[in-house]
């Protein structure tokens, strides 16, 4: 029975160890993502999840990746980070240790992405994020992290620029409110480094816990007088704000808000509000980017988001295209194909750091140095606003399609 | 000085809101000594209800507020006896274990609101969305001002319905002494069901108040289970006449505090009040608690 009992455990050790050298084998690129399928940031977790699907059809459409003349097809292995880090850290743990893949396509936000990162630097596998924003990420200076997104704190400098330069009267004074959390917190600290450089007056900066009740705040600000409100947020957040100044009667100058101008839910929520709401992007449809790779232009790209999903991208949609083109196009330069060895992980790591190219989302170029380092820093900003219900870039000035309107009429004149 | 009458009047609304979500909530403790974790889910699912009226059948989400205080009065009733169950039997700590089965249920409650409903932030309007009254130095939202009425309403009807009823008397008896009001001849289960079904209702309907004013998402409720939380507390658990001032009070420390000392420091101001109650009168601030 003893002799039996040993002779089953090494004949199921050799199954394993057989099993798994045979999972080695594969022709294809098996590329993990992590991001919040459920929870809080549910909402964006689907966002980057179509920007990702959207990559992977495209470039199995096109037969895959091309290394050295043979084409390697891409299969992404999704965890759900469930909009928490710790859930986000186990499931990349998860990905590199059992489903054993050759690269990581990151999360939705910037919390999560920073619980993932130390984990990929651990495995030593490359990773990009085509959406997380926080300058906290770039200035841990992980090796194995990158990002197509521009840390936010670079963003909202276009919108106080177009607000400084742009319109008359001038502004004077600005009152920000921003949300507590790892990219809303620095889109306020941004806007408020800006605003002190343009020389407006900054009567109030506040920065509250996400779920408030932002009413006394909205009331506090309004008793200053403002002509900006200023939000750093993301659009969940802005509809209440909005509303609210709505309701108290606030009527300063501009609204000016960070992220989310053009998914459906900001547009829905606001109905006509959004009128004069100005806000901040890297990447529109309508910018005048020409490509030769995967997705010629802007348009083609949100027409293939429109056909597939019924929704209109946004930048994140977009850069988390771009992320899996950064990938793309390192692979096929280090020409390396699937399953990558270590040694190719870490070539990886250098091509993605010589990597500068133009793509439909725009320039990808990732900082080898400072304190953004490992972001894209091949983009910059862009300033939008709803005009007529249509949502119109109007800063900076050499590229925008309108000009800004401003002040906004005060709620009862609308 | 315009700012100070202003500030007063945010505290008072939002203490309104407080009021719709707590008092069903410290009526289920004080009569049948469950905690019910649930209580942000069944906000959530009322302002669903309120959203897919007006998506599927149109008009105004308020007319439909009476079919959703049945819909979810039913809900309550059917939902009630797995609770029940779950609470009673030897060996057990009832109390922790409708924590723990209430717990179970939200859980249940906002991963099938994502699966079904998704991700999608959703708002619901009502002619009263975006209008306020301005009453001299100050400027009173509309929506938020009916949803203080309701609030008093509400605790009216509670009280009434408590004091000066005979159902009412049954209900009071069998939350000072389950068992005697038991030997006496109260069907302990029926009031019981009755009572989470009726909790259930009002919270359900204030979900369609809370939907209006802020945004529908799967995750909304967790917020209204903490100030469900801690109004019970100061209000003094079971005490529910004490959940009105309870819940103004609240309202006012979050308005006074987030205008003159930062918004940061809210949840702070918010946790010390609760602490410094449990210490000092853990029966509430009018010291009528259990």
């Amino acid at each position: 029975m003893k002799r039996l009992s040993i002779f089953a455990l090494i004949t199921v050790a050799i199954l394993m160890v057989g099993y798994a050298q045979a999972q080695e084998k594969r022709d294809f690129f098996k590329i993990g993502v992590v991001t919040s399928l459920s929870g809080e940031l549910a909402f964006g977790g689907t966002v980057t999840k179509r920007g990702y699907d959207m990559w992977e059809d495209a470039i199995n459409a096109a037969g895959g990746i091309d290394i050295g003349g043979k084409k390697y097809k891409v299969q992404l292995v999704y965890a759900d980070d469930q909009s928490t880090p710790a859930t986000a850290a186990v499931g990349g743990e998860r990905l590199i240790t059992q489903e054993k893949v050759d690269c990581i396509l990151g999360p939705y936000a910037s919390g999560t992405t920073l619980a993932l990162a130390p984990i990929c630097e651990k495995y030593k596998v490359p990773h990009i994020t085509g959406s997380a924003e926080s300058p906290l990420i770039w200035l841990k200076k992980f090796k194995y992290t990158f990002g197509t997104i521009p840390p936010v704190n670079l963003g909202p400098r276009s919108a106080i620029q177009t607000l400084t330069q742009d319109v008359t009267p001038k502004p004077q004074s600005i009152a920000i409110l921003g949300i507590d959390d790892a990219f809303s917190k620095f889109s306020a600290e941004a806007m408020k480094a800006a605003a002190e450089k343009a020389g407006i007056k900054i009567l109030k900066y506040e920065i509250v816990p996400e779920g408030s009740d932002y009413t006394p705040s909205v009331t506090a600000i309004k008793s200053l007088k403002p002509d900006i409100f200023a939000m750093g947020n993301h659009e969940k957040a802005a509809i209440e704000m909005i509303k609210i100044a709505k309701e108290l009667k606030f009527n300063p100058k501009a609204y000016v808000q960070h992220y989310g101008m053009s998914t459906p839910d900001f547009r829905k929520g606001l109905g006509k509000d959004i009128e004069y709401v100005f806000g901040i992007s890297y990447w529109t449809e309508n910018m005048k980017i020409q490509s030769t790779g995967l997705f010629k232009n802007p348009k083609e790209f949100a027409d293939a988001i429109r056909k597939k999903f019924n929704v209109d991208p946004d930048y994140t949609e977009a850069g988390c295209t771009g992320a899996g083109i950064a990938f793309q196009e390192a692979l096929r330069s280090i020409k390396a194909a699937p399953p990558l060895t270590d040694a190719q992980k870490d070539a990886l790591i250098g091509a993605l750091e010589n990597l500068n190219i133009g793509t439909f989302y725009g320039q990808i170029k990732f900082a080898t140095e400072g304190d953004a380092y490992h972001a894209n820093a091949g983009l910059q900003s862009v300033t939008l606003q709803y005009q007529g219900g249509k949502l119109t870039e109007v800063g900076p000035p050499k590229t925008r399609v309108a000009p800004p309107k401003y002040p906004a009429p005060p709620w009862d004149k609308r | 000085m315009e700012l100070f009458f202003q500030t007063i009047i945010d505290g008072l609304l939002i203490g309104g809101l407080i009021i719709i979500v707590g008092i069903g909530f410290s009526l289920c403790f004080g009569v049948m000594h469950i905690v019910d974790f649930a209580v942000g889910e069944w906000v959530m699912l009322g302002a669903y209800a309120g959203y897919l009226m007006v998506r599927y059948f149109g008009h105004d989400p308020m007319i439909y507020l009476p079919v959703i205080f049945l819909i979810f009065f039913v809900l309550g009733w059917l939902v009630y006896p797995l609770i029940f169950r779950a609470v009673s039997g030897k060996g057990h700590n009832p109390v922790i274990m409708g924590l723990v089965f209430t717990f179970g249920l939200s859980i249940i409650a906002k991963g099938g609101a994502l699966s079904v409903w998704g991700y999608h932030i959703q708002s619901i309007t009502t002619w009263l969305s975006g209008k306020s009254l301005s009453i001299g130095l100050v400027t009173v939202p509309a929506l938020r001002f009916s949803g203080f009425l309701f609030g008093l309403l509400v605790t009216l009807l509670f009280m009434a319905f408590l004091y000066k009823t005979k159902f009412g008397i049954i209900i009071r008896a069998t939350a000072q002494d389950r068992d005697t009001a038991n030997l006496l001849g109260a069907d302990v289960r029926k009031v019981g069901a009755f009572v989470y079904s009726l909790y259930a209702g009002v919270t359900g309907m204030s979900g369609v108040l809370i939907g209006a004013l802020f945004s529908i998402h799967a995750a909304m409720g967790a917020k209204y289970a903490t100030l469900a939380f801690f109004v019970v507390v100061l209000a003094g658990m079971g005490y529910v006449p004490g959940v009105l001032v309870a819940a103004l009070v609240l309202g006012l420390l979050q308005s006074f505090v987030t205008v003159y000392i930062g918004g940061r420091y809210t949840l702070a101001a918010l946790f010390l009040v609760m602490y410094g109650v449990l210490l000092i009168t853990p029966k509430g601030i009018l010291k009528r608690g259990i």
